[in-house]
C-alpha cells in the first residue's frame, strides 16, 4: 500500500520522516525549485519619504545584525530553515523566549538608488498605495514596492518621539545609544486630502465597484446554460478591469500607512506629506534556468506574495505604534527592531514554503481531465483509496464529514456537474469543456490565473467566502490519502499556456519584430521598387487608382499573397494555431486591402474593386495636409446637426478628465501643453482606419505548469502553509497559534483581489477522525477548539456509501466514478429545488423540506451553500 | 488582453510624449448574463461608440506645430490611423498617436509621463511594474535609440503596456518582456546602422568638437535636431504600420497565452434523447423519399410523422387550441381527485399504455403534457388523434379521437366537453366540467397498496399546497434525475455486466430500491431503462471493452 501513495506524492517527501529542511526541500524539486531558495534572499527595506526631513531608511534587513550571545550566527538568514523549529517564528514562542537583540549599523551603500527607485524622481500626490516592481539587473534583483501615504491620528500629533528620531541619533551616535535624543515636534501640514478626493474620480464610481464586488442574479431558472456561475464571475471580472470603462478605482484604494492605533475615520485625519515605502528584494538565483522558473513562479503567484507584504505592512505598523510609547530610545530601537525581524521571519518563512513545500504531484480531478487515456487507473487508485479512508473512519463517519465540509465550501465542483446543453463532442458521458466561457475568454480577456485561484478557494457563492483544508494526523500515510481524495473534490479549471515554439522568437518574421524587412538593410528606397510612403497614403493611393502602370507587377502578387492569408486568418477555426502567416505589414503596411470585394474584372479594376477601404479614403484625403484639414471642417459643418452634441459632450467629458488630471497629479504638470490643446484635438470627423491584418503566428500549447491548480494542493507539509487551498501537516499546534490571525488576515487582503466576506479553514484531524471549520467571523470556540464540527450531511453519507458499494460489487471503477458525478449533480438539482422554495418562502419548515423535497436539516448548509453559487438571494433568506 | 500599448519619447524639447497607441476594442459580450446587469460602465461604452468617428488628431494651427516637432510625432496630422480586426473575437486593434478614447487619454498620458520622468530603472534602461488603483496599472520599458544627432548620441524612449488588472498584468510580466525586448532590440538595431551609416558619412563628434561654441547658435542648432523622428532614425518608412501590427500581435498573444480547460457536467439523459431524436428527424427527412420498408406500419405514417416534434418541441401549440386544458401535475390531480391521479400515474411510470378518448384534443394535449413531465423524455412514445387504436409498444400516451378497441391498459374517457367552446374555460370550469366526465378505468390487477417510492413521493410534493408550482416541478425534476442514476446502475449491472440475481438483488439494496413497493420499484427501474440514450448506452458498452482491456493489463 505504502507503495501507491509512495508513488502519487513526491517520493522525497514520503522518504523524509525527520524533519530535515534539506530533504524537504529537494522533495519539492518537481514541482518549481531547482535549487534552494536561501532566506537571505529576502532583504526587507522600509524607506520614509517626508517632505521636511527627506529620505531616510527606516529599517534595512541588510543592516541588522543580532548581536544574542546564545546564537553564534551573526546572520541568522543565513542559516537555513529549520523545518521542524519553524513554528518558533509565532509570536507567542517568541515572547516565551528572551528577545534578541539587534544591532542597527550603517545601511548598505544601494539604499540612495533603491530609495530613487520606490519613490521616483518626482514625487506624487496621489494618496492611495502604489505598487512598484522593478528589476535589477546585477546582482540580479526583484524589488517589490508598496509606497503608501501615511495616516496619523490625533493622539500622536503631540507626541515627542518619533522612531525616525531614534534612527537618526542611532546611526549617528552607534554603538552607543546613550545620547539623548534630539527631540522635535511634527509639524502638521494643512490637509490636502479629503477636499481633493472629491473629485478624484473615486467617489464617481464607488457605486460602480460595489456593484461589480456584489454578484448579480443568476439567469432565471434556466437551466441552458450549464456554466452559469462560472461564466458570470468570469464576464464581471473582465468588465470590472475592463479598460474600456477607464481607470475604475476598486475596493481596496484607501490604503494607507497607519501610524497611530486609532482608526482614521473617527477623527479628523491629519495628512501630512509623508510616504513610507516597504519593499521586499529577491536576490534572484545566479544559473539561468533557476533564474527563470523562480521569476515564472514569482509573477504568477504574484498575488500571494502581495498579500504576505501586505501582512509584513500591518507588523511594521504595529511595531512603529508600539515601539512610539516606549520612552526609552535604545530600548524603543530594539522593540522596533525585534517587531520587524519577527514579522520578516515569518514572511520569510512562508515564501520559503510557498516555493519549496511538497505538492500532490497527481491530483486526481485535474489529472482526470488532462490526461483522459489514464483515466480508468485513476479511478481505480482514487476508489481504493476513498474506500480505505472510509473503512479507517467507518465509526465516526470522518469521511462523511470531511466530504461534507469540503463540498459546503470548496464550491467548484458545482458547475462541473451543472448539466450542460450541448451534446457531447467526443465520447459520450465525458464532461464537455464550457463553449460559453471559451467563447467568453476570446472576446473579453480576464485572468485565467484568478479565476483559478478563485475556484480553489471555492470563491462561487454569494456572498464571496473561501476556503481551505488543512489535514492534520502523525501518520503520514493516512493523512497523504486523505489529501489524495479531497483532490478529486476540490476542483478548478486546467490552465493551458500557448507560447511561441522555441526558435520562432528569433525568426525575423516574428510580429514582435517590427524591423524585420529592415534590419538586413536600413535603406531600402535603393534596393526595393518605389514603395508608396506610409505617412503620405493619399499619394499614393491616388497614384496606383489613376495610373495603372505605375503599379509594379510585384505588387499585384504581392497582393494576392495577402489576400490569400488574410482569408487564411479569418477561418475562425484555425485561429491562432493556423500556419504561420508571415507579417505583411513590414513592406506592404498599406497595401494589405482588408476583405476581398466582388471581383469586377482583371488588370485595374480588379484591384481597384479590391482595395474599396482605401478609394474611400481618397475621398477624405486629397491635396496636402493642409488641404485635408479644410475638407474635414467643411465635412464637419454640413454634418453639424448631428455633430454638434456630441462634440459638446466630448468636449465636456474632456474637461472633466482633465481638470481631474490636473488636480491629482500636479507634480507631473510640467508638461501640460498636450492636455491644454486637447478639446482642439478631438476632432468629428468620419476617417476610417487603415486596415492592415492581424499577424498570426504558430503557437505551442503546453499544459501550464505556473498555476494555482499545481502549486496550491500542498503534500504532506512539515509546517502550515497559510496559502494552500489543501495541504497536510502533523500536528496543529502551529495552526492554533495563527489560525484566527491568517484568516483575519484573509479578509482584510483576499489574495483573490476582490473583497471576501468571509475566511475559512476546515481542519480535519485524521488522529482524533474530527473534523472542525474554523471561521474568520466566530472566534470564540468553547473548550480551546479550533472551530465547530461538521454535522455529516445525510445525503453526502448516501452518495458516498452508495458509490463505494459499488466498487465493493466490482463494478468498473469508471462507472463508479461517473456514478459519483451523477450523484454529485442530484445534489445540485436538489439545491436548485430548495433555491426555488426559498424564493416565496419567509420561514423554513424543516419537516415539509423533508418530506417534500427529500431535504433533511443536514443538508441544509451544504444545498444553501449550492444554491448560493446561481441564486445569491438564498444566503439573504437563511441568514 | 484587456490593456493597451504605446510607445513614449522623452522629447528633448517637449518632455515626455506619447507616440504611439494601440488599443484592443471589445465587441460588446457575446451574452451578458442579464438583462438587467448592464453595469453603468456601459454606458460609457454607449458614449464612445457614438463616438466612432472621433479621431484625435494634431491640430495644424501654428502654435501647434510648435509644441510639437518631428520627433514627439508618429502619424501625421492626417492620417486616419491603423485598424486590424481579429475576425474570431470581434476584437478590433487600433492604433492612433493618441488613444481615442478620451477617458484613457489622461491614463497613457500619466503612464508615459511616470515612465520617462518619475520612475527610475537602474541603467535607465529595463522593465518596470507601477500604478495605483487611480490611474491604472503600467509595464514599462525604457530603452535608447541612437541618433547621430542627438545629445549624447541617444533618445529615449519607452513601451508602456497599461491595465487596469493589476494581477493580470503582473502575471504577464515574463512574457511581456520577453516580447517588447526583441521589439526593441529590432529598433535599437535598425536605428544602430543608420547611426553608423551617418557616422560614416559624418562623425557628428568631430563636426562638434571642431565647431565652436556659440551660444547664440547652439539653441538653433538643438531645436533644429531634436526634430528627428523615429522613422528618420531607423530609416523604415512603414515603421508606424510594423509598430501596429507588432503590438496588436502582442494585445492578442498576450490575452490567449493562457487558456482555462473548465468542464461542465455531462448533459442529463432527457438532453441526449432530445438530440438523438432531433438528429433522427432531421436524417429522416432529408432521406425522406429513400425507400422505407413501410410493412409494419401502413396507416399511421401520418401520425407518427407528425407527433413526436409536435409533442416534444412544440409545447406552444397547445395554446392554438381553445377550450379547458390542464396547466400542471397538481390541476389534474384537482380535477381527477386523489383516487383516479394515482392510478393515472402509476400506470404511466409502469409504461403501461395510457388512452384518452375524447373529442377535444386541446384538453387531452394538455393532460399528455403534464403527465409526460412524470417521465424521462426517452420514456415518452404518444400517438395524438389517432383514429384508431395503436398498439402499446408503439405509443404509451395515446389519444382516440373515437371508440374503438377494447384492447387497452387506461382509459380515460373524457365525456361532455362543449367542442368549439370560445371563451377561454377558467380553471373552475374545469372543474365543474369534470364533475361531468366520466372516468371509466379497467384493467384487472389494480391492486397496488404501497406503490413505487417515487410515485409516493410525487403525491407528497403534489399534496402540499405550500409548494409552488415551480418547485413541484422541480422536485419532479430531482426525483427523476435520481431514478434515472438508479436506472443507469442497473443498466450497467444486468445489460451490460450480466450478473446474476443475488447480486442484483445487492444493487437493487443499494439503490434504495428494496423495501415497501419494491416490485413497482423494479416494474419501474426496468421501463425507464427504455429511456436511456443510445450514446449512454453505447458508451457503456465500449467502456466494458476499454475496462477489461485495462484490467487485463
Amino acid at each position: 500500500m505504502p507503495t501507491l501513495l509512495q508513488k502519487l506524492f513526491s517520493k522525497r517527501a514520503v522518504g523524509n520522516d525527520n524533519g530535515n529542511a534539506r530533504d524537504c526541500s529537494t522533495a519539492a524539486e518537481q514541482c518549481w525549485a531547482s535549487s534552494e531558495f536561501d532566506l537571505a534572499q529576502i532583504r526587507l527595506i522600509v524607506y520614509q519619504d517626508c517632505e521636511r526631513r527627506g529620505r531616510q531608511v527606516l529599517f534595512d534587513s541588510k543592516a541588522i545584525h543580532k548581536l544574542d550571545a546564545s546564537e553564534p550566527t551573526a546572520d541568522e538568514t543565513k542559516t537555513p530553515p529549520n523545518r521542524s523549529g519553524a513554528c518558533h517564528i509565532g509570536s507567542q514562542a517568541s515572547e516565551k523566549d528572551k528577545p534578541p537583540t539587534y544591532q542597527y549599523t550603517r545601511p548598505a551603500s544601494d539604499v540612495n538608488m533603491l530609495g530613487e527607485m520606490m519613490f521616483g524622481s518626482v514625487s506624487m500626490s496621489y494618496k492611495g498605495s502604489t505598487l512598484k516592481i522593478h528589476h535589477i539587473r546585477s546582482p540580479p534583483q526583484l524589488m517589490v514596492s508598496k509606497v503608501f501615504s501615511t495616516r496619523f491620528g490625533s493622539s500622536t500629533s503631540g507626541s515627542t518621539n518619533t522612531l525616525q528620531d531614534s534612527f537618526e541619533s542611532m546611526s549617528q551616535t552607534f554603538p552607543s545609544h546613550t545620547s539623548s535624543i534630539a527631540h522635535s515636534n511634527p509639524v502638521d501640514m494643512p490637509s490636502r486630502g479629503h477636499s481633493e478626493d472629491g473629485d478624484s474620480g473615486i467617489a464617481r464610481s464607488a457605486s460602480l465597484s460595489s456593484l461589480l464586488a456584489t454578484p448579480l442574479p443568476s439567469p432565471g431558472s434556466s437551466f441552458s446554460s450549464g456554466c452559469a456561475s462560472s461564466y458570470q464571475r468570469r464576464w464581471l471580472r473582465s468588465q470590472a478591469t475592463s479598460l474600456q470603462h477607464g481607470p475604475m478605482p476598486r475596493w481596496n484604494t484607501e490604503e494607507m500607512f497607519s501610524l497611530s492605533d486609532e482608526s482614521c475615520s473617527s477623527n479628523p485625519a491629519m495628512i501630512r506629506r509623508k510616504k513610507i515605502a516597504i519593499s521586499i528584494i529577491i536576490s534572484l538565483p545566479e544559473r539561468e534556468e533557476e533564474n527563470h522558473n523562480f521569476q515564472e513562479f514569482f509573477f504568477s503567484h504574484f498575488p500571494l506574495f502581495e498579500s504576505h507584504m501586505n501582512k509584513l505592512k500591518t507588523a511594521i505598523e504595529r511595531a512603529m505604534i508600539v515601539c512610539r510609547r516606549i520612552a526609552e530610545s535604545s530600548q524603543r530601537v530594539q522593540v522596533y527592531l525585534c517587531r520587524v525581524m519577527e514579522a520578516l521571519g515569518e514572511f520569510r518563512m512562508t515564501v520559503w514554503n510557498l516555493y519549496m513545500a511538497p505538492r500532490i504531484s497527481e491530483p486526481v480531478w485535474l489529472s482526470m481531465i488532462s490526461q483522459s487515456t489514464e483515466r480508468n487507473l485513476l479511478c481505480q487508485r482514487f476508489l481504493k483509496e476513498m474506500s480505505l479512508l472510509m473503512d479507517h473512519g467507518a465509526k465516526s463517519q470522518f469521511l462523511s464529514a470531511l466530504l461534507t465540509a469540503v463540498l459546503t465550501h470548496h464550491l467548484a465542483w458545482v458547475p462541473t456537474v451543472m448539466p450542460s446543453s450541448l451534446p457531447p463532442i467526443k465520447t459520450a458521458c465525458q464532461k464537455p469543456a464550457s463553449h460559453t466561457v471559451d467563447l467568453l475568454a476570446k472576446s473579453h480577456p480576464y485572468n485565467p490565473l484568478w479565476a483559478q485561484l478563485g475556484d480553489l478557494y471555492g470563491a462561487l457563492g454569494s456572498p464571496v467566502r473561501v476556503c481551505r483544508t488543512v489535514v492534520v494526523g502523525r501518520r503520514r500515510e493516512l493523512v497523504q490519502r486523505v489529501l489524495y481524495i479531497l483532490s478529486y473534490f476540490i476542483r478548478c479549471s486546467d490552465l493551458q499556456e500557448h507560447v511561441q515554439p522555441q526558435g520562432q522568437m528569433e525568426n525575423p518574421d516574428n510580429p514582435t519584430n517590427p524591423c524585420s524587412s529592415q534590419t538586413t538593410d536600413p535603406t531600402p528606397e535603393k534596393t526595393f521598387p518605389p514603395k508608396p510612403d506610409p505617412l503620405k497614403p493619399t499619394a499614393c493611393v491616388i497614384e496606383k487608382a489613376l495610373n495603372p502602370e505605375s503599379v509594379p507587377g510585384t505588387f499585384v502578387e504581392q497582393n494576392n499573397d495577402t489576400l490569400l492569408t488574410d482569408t487564411k486568418s479569418t477561418n475562425p477555426s484555425s485561429s491562432l494555431e493556423s500556419s504561420t502567416v508571415r507579417p505583411e505589414c513590414t513592406e506592404m503596411g498599406q497595401e494589405c486591402f482588408g476583405e476581398d470585394g466582388d471581383s469586377v474584372g482583371g488588370g485595374l479594376e480588379h484591384i481597384l474593386a479590391n482595395q474599396s477601404p482605401l478609394l474611400h479614403r481618397v475621398q477624405f484625403h486629397i491635396g496636402s495636409p493642409r488641404e485635408t484639414e479644410n475638407e474635414g471642417q467643411a465635412g464637419g459643418l454640413s454634418r453639424a446637426g448631428c455633430g454638434r452634441g456630441l462634440d459638446r459632450k466630448l468636449h465636456q467629458r474632456l474637461l472633466t478628465d482633465i481638470r481631474r488630471n490636473e488636480s491629482s497629479d500636479s507634480a507631473l504638470g510640467d508638461s501640460d501643453d498636450e492636455e491644454t490643446s486637447l478639446q482642439e484635438l478631438y476632432m468629428a470627423t468620419e476617417q476610417k482606419e487603415y486596415e492592415l491584418p492581424l499577424p498570426s503566428y504558430q503557437v505551442e500549447s503546453r499544459a501550464s505548469v505556473n498555476h494555482f491548480g499545481r502549486s496550491l494542493l500542498g503534500g504532506y507539509c512539515p509546517q502550515y502553509m497559510p496559502d494552500f487551498a489543501l495541504h497536510g501537516i502533523s500536528s496543529d499546534l502551529g495552526l492554533k497559534q495563527c489560525l484566527m490571525s491568517d484568516l483575519e488576515h484573509t479578509v482584510l487582503h483576499p489574495a483573490l483581489d476582490e473583497p471576501v466576506a468571509e475566511a475559512l479553514c476546515i481542519v480535519a484531524d485524521t488522529d482524533r477522525l474530527s473534523v472542525q471549520v474554523v471561521t474568520s467571523q466566530r472566534r470564540v470556540c468553547e473548550g480551546g477548539r479550533l472551530g465547530r464540527d461538521v454535522m455529516v450531511s445525510n445525503l453526502v453519507y448516501t452518495l458516498i456509501t452508495s458509490v463505494l458499494q459499488l466498487y465493493a460489487l466490482n463494478i468498473a471503477s469508471d462507472f463508479c466514478v461517473m456514478h459519483l458525478e451523477d450523484r454529485l449533480q442530484e445534489l445540485y438539482f436538489k439545491s436548485r429545488s430548495l433555491a426555488e422554495y426559498l424564493r416565496g418562502q419567509t420561514r423554513v419548515h424543516v419537516k415539509e423540506l423533508g418530506l417534500a423535497l427529500g431535504i433533511e436539516s443536514s443538508d441544509i448548509p451544504l444545498l444553501a451553500a449550492v444554491a448560493s453559487t446561481h441564486s445569491p438571494y438564498v444566503a439573504q433568506i437563511l441568514l | 488582453m484587456n490593456a493597451l500599448v504605446a510607445l513614449c519619447h522623452f522629447c528633448e524639447l517637449h518632455g515626455p510624449r506619447t507616440l504611439f497607441c494601440t488599443e484592443a476594442v471589445h465587441p460588446p459580450s457575446p451574452s451578458p448574463p442579464q438583462p438587467g446587469s448592464a453595469i453603468p460602465g456601459d454606458r460609457d461604452r454607449e458614449a464612445d461608440r457614438e463616438g466612432e468617428g472621433l479621431t484625435m488628431r494634431a491640430n495644424s494651427s501654428a502654435t501647434q506645430r510648435a509644441d510639437m516637432c518631428e520627433g514627439c510625432r508618429s502619424l501625421p496630422a492626417s492620417h486616419p490611423g491603423f485598424v486590424s480586426v481579429d475576425s474570431e473575437t470581434g476584437i478590433r486593434y487600433l492604433s492612433h498617436q493618441h488613444p481615442r478614447q478620451p477617458q484613457l487619454f489622461s491614463v497613457v498620458r500619466q503612464a508615459c509621463v511616470r515612465s520617462l520622468s518619475c520612475e527610475v530603472c537602474p541603467g535607465r534602461e529595463g522593465p518596470i511594474f507601477f500604478g495605483d488603483e487611480q490611474h491604472g496599472f503600467v509595464f514599462s520599458h525604457t530603452f535608447f535609440i541612437k541618433d547621430s544627432l542627438a545629445r549624447g548620441f541617444q533618445r529615449w524612449y519607452s513601451i508602456v503596456v497599461v491595465a487596469m488588472d493589476r494581477i493580470y498584468l503582473i502575471n504577464s510580466w515574463p512574457f511581456l518582456l520577453r516580447h517588447l525586448r526583441q521589439t526593441i532590440q529590432s529598433l535599437q538595431d535598425t536605428a544602430l546602422k543608420v547611426f553608423d551609416n551617418e557616422q560614416c558619412v559624418c562623425p557628428q563628434r568631430a563636426v562638434r568638437m571642431n565647431s565652436a561654441f556659440s551660444p547664440a547658435v547652439f539653441p538653433h542648432q538643438r531645436s533644429g535636431n531634436a526634430a528627428r523622428s523615429l522613422t528618420s532614425l531607423t530609416q523604415h518608412p512603414n515603421l508606424w504600420a510594423s509598430l501596429h501590427s507588432s503590438f496588436s500581435w502582442l494585445l492578442k498573444a498576450c490575452g490567449s497565452r493562457l487558456t482555462e480547460k473548465l468542464l461542465e457536467g455531462a448533459p442529463t439523459e432527457d438532453t441526449l434523447v432530445l438530440i438523438e431524436r432531433q438528429t433522427e428527424q432531421e436524417e429522416e427527412r432529408s432521406g425522406w423519399d429513400g425507400a422505407e420498408g413501410g410493412g409494419s406500419n401502413p396507416q399511421p405514417s401520418q401520425s407518427e410523422s407528425v407527433q413526436p416534434k409536435d409533442f416534444q418541441f412544440d409545447d406552444g401549440r397547445q395554446e392554438d387550441l381553445l377550450g379547458p386544458k390542464f396547466k400542471s401535475l397538481r390541476h389534474l390531480r384537482q380535477v381527477l381527485g386523489a383516487n383516479d391521479f394515482r392510478q393515472l400515474a402509476w400506470h404511466v411510470l409502469m409504461g403501461n399504455q395510457v388512452i384518452w378518448r375524447g373529442a377535444d384534443p386541446g384538453l387531452i394535449q394538455s393532460a399528455f403534457n403534464v403527465l409526460k413531465a412524470l417521465l424521462p423524455v426517452g420514456c415518452v412514445r404518444a400517438v395524438l388523434y389517432s383514429p384508431h387504436y395503436e398498439e402499446a409498444y408503439r405509443c404509451n400516451f395515446l389519444a382516440l379521437t373515437h371508440v374503438s378497441s377494447s384492447e387497452f391498459s387506461m382509459l380515460v374517457d373524457v365525456l361532455n366537453v362543449e367542442r368549439g367552446c370560445v371563451n377561454p374555460v377558467s380553471d373552475d370550469d374545469i372543474l365543474s366540467l369534470y364533475h361531468e366526465f366520466f372516468l371509466n378505468v379497467s384493467f384487472s390487477w389494480f391492486v397496488f397498496l404501497s406503490g413505487p417510492t417515487l410515485l409516493n413521493k410525487i403525491e407528497v410534493a403534489l399534496s402540499n399546497e405550500n409548494l409552488s408550482v415551480e418547485v413541484v416541478s422541480l422536485c419532479l425534476l430531482c426525483l427523476k434525475e435520481e431514478w434515472m442514476n438508479k436506472v443507469k446502475v442497473l443498466f450497467k449491472f444486468s445489460k451490460v455486466d450480466g450478473r446474476g440475481k443475488e447480486d442484483t438483488q445487492k444493487v437493487l439494496a443499494l439503490l434504495g430500491a428494496t423495501g415497501p413497493g419494491e416490485e413497482d420499484n423494479v416494474r419501474l427501474l426496468k421501463f425507464w431503462m427504455t429511456g436511456l440514450s443510445k450514446l449512454y448506452k453505447s458508451h457503456l458498452m465500449t467502456a466494458v471493452r476499454g475496462g477489461e482491456r485495462t484490467l487485463s493489463q
